[in-house]
């Protein structure tokens, strides 16, 4: 682990502590928030689920729980890594991975078939948001963006990074701000930048987008507005638009408004997603009231369960999963935490047609429906090189490795 | 400022926790040290039986064990950052942090010394069902899970806790509790620590 980072942040963050004691009115959450619990009917002690800073046994992980369609398997892949979240590749074969609260970056090296996860940053503020391109890592911490360059020859001592904090111009409130980034097929940095509130007006030049950005910060343009808080997107293979996860409003009621699988439609880039006042399919939101609420807005390709979290979507391009399988979307969804009968906790596929998606389940039963209880929290997807698909379980600090192989073919 | 000034106020922890990594640096918990000796290390300030006597300086005893584990590793690795934790900590395994958790949790959390202001204490119970405390640290405010003990806690250790998430100088807290205590008064928060302290 870095300790070189680790003094280095700390050295930092005392800055900030004495910043923030100097001008304390920068908060992480909107005090302009519009929440009207009691008008939801909802039970009013459901609460965020924990999330484990420690590791879970190999032997308690909930393998023998998944179930997935004929043909296809699921194994353990790695394990050990507390809160693991995002998944990307480096060129030399190294996962890195983000986490949320627990502030760790870890590296995963795959040593003769197994794996070894290490603690490659920590002490960071949510560093959900990572990109790799050219040798480098990018690590967004909700307004902190970092790059280490070459860090695959440096997992044991990646030294200090390139801050490119200023040049991004992020917003610093914590508040739905835990980063997704990936870059585009254009070569830009795609980044999204959450609404700091559950419901709120929100200032649309900082909140509530997707922006896209040069590598080094520069040429910032806004792509979408007015989406809650999307925490995962993917470029569909053929048409080369970009398709992203949303959630929608809590404290509205356990069935809705549901999440959403949105498109930026080809010459639709800058588009009005509707947060806060038009939800889903075209929901006007019950707190935050103006005429025609859903004008202009552009309503998603398909909504994706009530409060069920869609985080990662991967369109899978591989070789290894049936042809029906082809440009499919995976979208991972961690699942419910503002619903008193949960939902989600699955991967589920979409399947894309136009500015439209039609759903289906994919891998299940981490839901325990009877006894209202999850057993793990799908949060994000890789696809590998041999087309296997890789999904990161936030819950048990786990990555579970899906394949394919024909169902009545030689087993070794 | 006098030094007794200085001791008494919210910059406290701050000064002794630059203190206690002055007198452990080296000699900090080392890997072989036992458990019982470690507990005692942090009873130096939370008090021997983890009962805080120290004005800031939380009691720790009685909170739920996932709380105190979550919050002993986000310390080691300096994503919650209060100087003296941070450096006490370091270096030490995920196991020796769920021992000193293991430790502290079961023992019997009693109520400071600090004086209680029952006019506060009677205006902190009628913000605490609005507020809605009770929906995540249970009706007794005895915590769970990842939500810590508030009943019998330090009065000016409550004080200091819930400015910082108000104020957003809780480093790597979720949002949850800033969301909560967003624009409350001084006066509203101390009728609130004054009311948790009493339960």
């Amino acid at each position: 682990m870095s300790r070189t980072m680790f003094r280095v942040l700390t050295a930092a963050s005392v800055a900030t502590a004495l910043a923030f004691a100097a001008n304390a009115q920068q908060v992480g959450f909107s005090p302009l928030d519009r929440t009207d619990q009691k008008k939801s009917k909802q039970d009013l002690n459901l609460k965020g689920h924990p999330t484990p800073s420690t590791m879970t046994p190999v032997d308690k992980l909930p393998l023998d729980k998944l179930s997935l369609p004929a043909g296809f398997k699921a194994e353990v892949w790695s394990h050990g890594h507390p809160g693991a979240r995002t998944m990307v590749m480096g060129s030399k074969g190294t996962i890195f991975m983000g986490t949320r609260v627990l502030g760790r970056v870890y590296a995963i090296t795959d040593r003769g078939g197994k794996r070894e996860a290490k603690v490659l940053l920590q002490g960071l503020t949510q560093p959900n948001g990572l990109a790799f391109r050219d040798g480098s890592l990018y690590v967004f911490a909700i307004h902190q963006v970092f790059r280490f360059d070459n860090i695959e020859d440096k997992l044991d001592n990646p030294g200090e990074p390139v801050d490119l904090t200023k040049a991004f111009n992020l917003p610093d409130t914590v508040h739905h701000n835990w980063k997704y980034v990936a870059f585009g097929p254009d070569g830009k940095l795609y980044v999204q930048v959450g609404a700091n509130c559950n419901v709120c007006e929100i200032n649309n030049a900082t909140h509530g987008q997707i922006r896209r950005y040069n590598a080094d910060g520069t040429g910032m343009e806004i792509i979408a507005r007015g989406v809650r808080n999307t925490v995962g997107f993917d470029w569909h293979p053929q048409t080369g638009e970009l398709w992203f996860t949303d959630h929608g409003r809590d404290w509205a009621g356990n069935d809705g408004p549901e999440d959403e699988l949105n498109v930026i439609a080809k010459g639709n880039e800058g588009a009005f997603f509707g947060f806060p006042y038009c939800h889903a399919n075209g929901v006007p939101d019950p707190d935050i009231r103006i005429p025609n609420a859903c004008a202009g807005v552009t309503l998603p390709a398909a909504t994706t369960g009530p409060h069920a979290a869609g985080l990662g979507i991967k369109f899978y391009t591989g070789s290894m999963f049936p042809k029906e399988y082809q440009n499919v979307a995976f979208i991972a969804r961690r699942g419910s935490w503002n619903r008193e009968q949960k939902f989600g906790y699955d991967v589920i596929t979409a399947r894309t047609d136009g500015a439209k998606a039609t759903l289906a389940p994919f891998m299940t039963g981490l839901l325990d429906e009877k006894a209202n209880a999850f057993h793990g929290r799908p949060t994000y997807l890789f696809q590998m090189a041999d087309g296997s698909l890789l999904v990161s379980d936030e819950q048990n600090g786990a990555i579970y490795r899906i394949s394919y192989s024909t169902p009545g073919a030689t087993k070794k | 400022m006098e030094l007794k000034q200085v001791l008494q106020s919210w910059w406290r922890p701050l000064v002794l926790g630059l203190a206690a990594a002055v007198l452990l640096e080296g000699a900090t918990f080392a890997q072989t040290m036992p458990i019982a000796e470690r507990a005692k290390l942090c009873g130096a300030c939370h008090g021997e039986d983890g009962n805080s006597r120290m004005p800031n300086i939380p009691s720790i005893a009685g909170q739920p064990e996932f709380f105190l584990v979550h919050q002993l590793i986000l310390f080691r690795e300096g994503v919650r950052k209060v100087p003296g934790m941070n450096e006490l900590l370091n270096g030490l395994k995920d196991d020796d942090l769920i021992a000193l958790a293991k430790h502290f949790t079961v023992l019997a959390p009693k109520s400071s010394e600090e004086k209680l202001d029952l006019a506060l204490v009677k205006r902190g119970e009628a913000l605490v069902e609005p507020m809605r405390c009770a929906s995540c640290h249970l009706p007794g405010l005895e915590g769970q899970e990842q939500m810590p003990r508030l009943a019998k806690q330090r009065i000016d250790y409550l004080i200091h806790s819930l400015k910082q998430f108000r104020d957003n100088r809780r480093s790597g807290a979720d949002t949850l509790m800033s969301a909560v205590v967003i624009g409350v008064s001084d006066d509203d928060i101390a009728a609130l620590a004054h009311y948790a302290a009493s339960r």
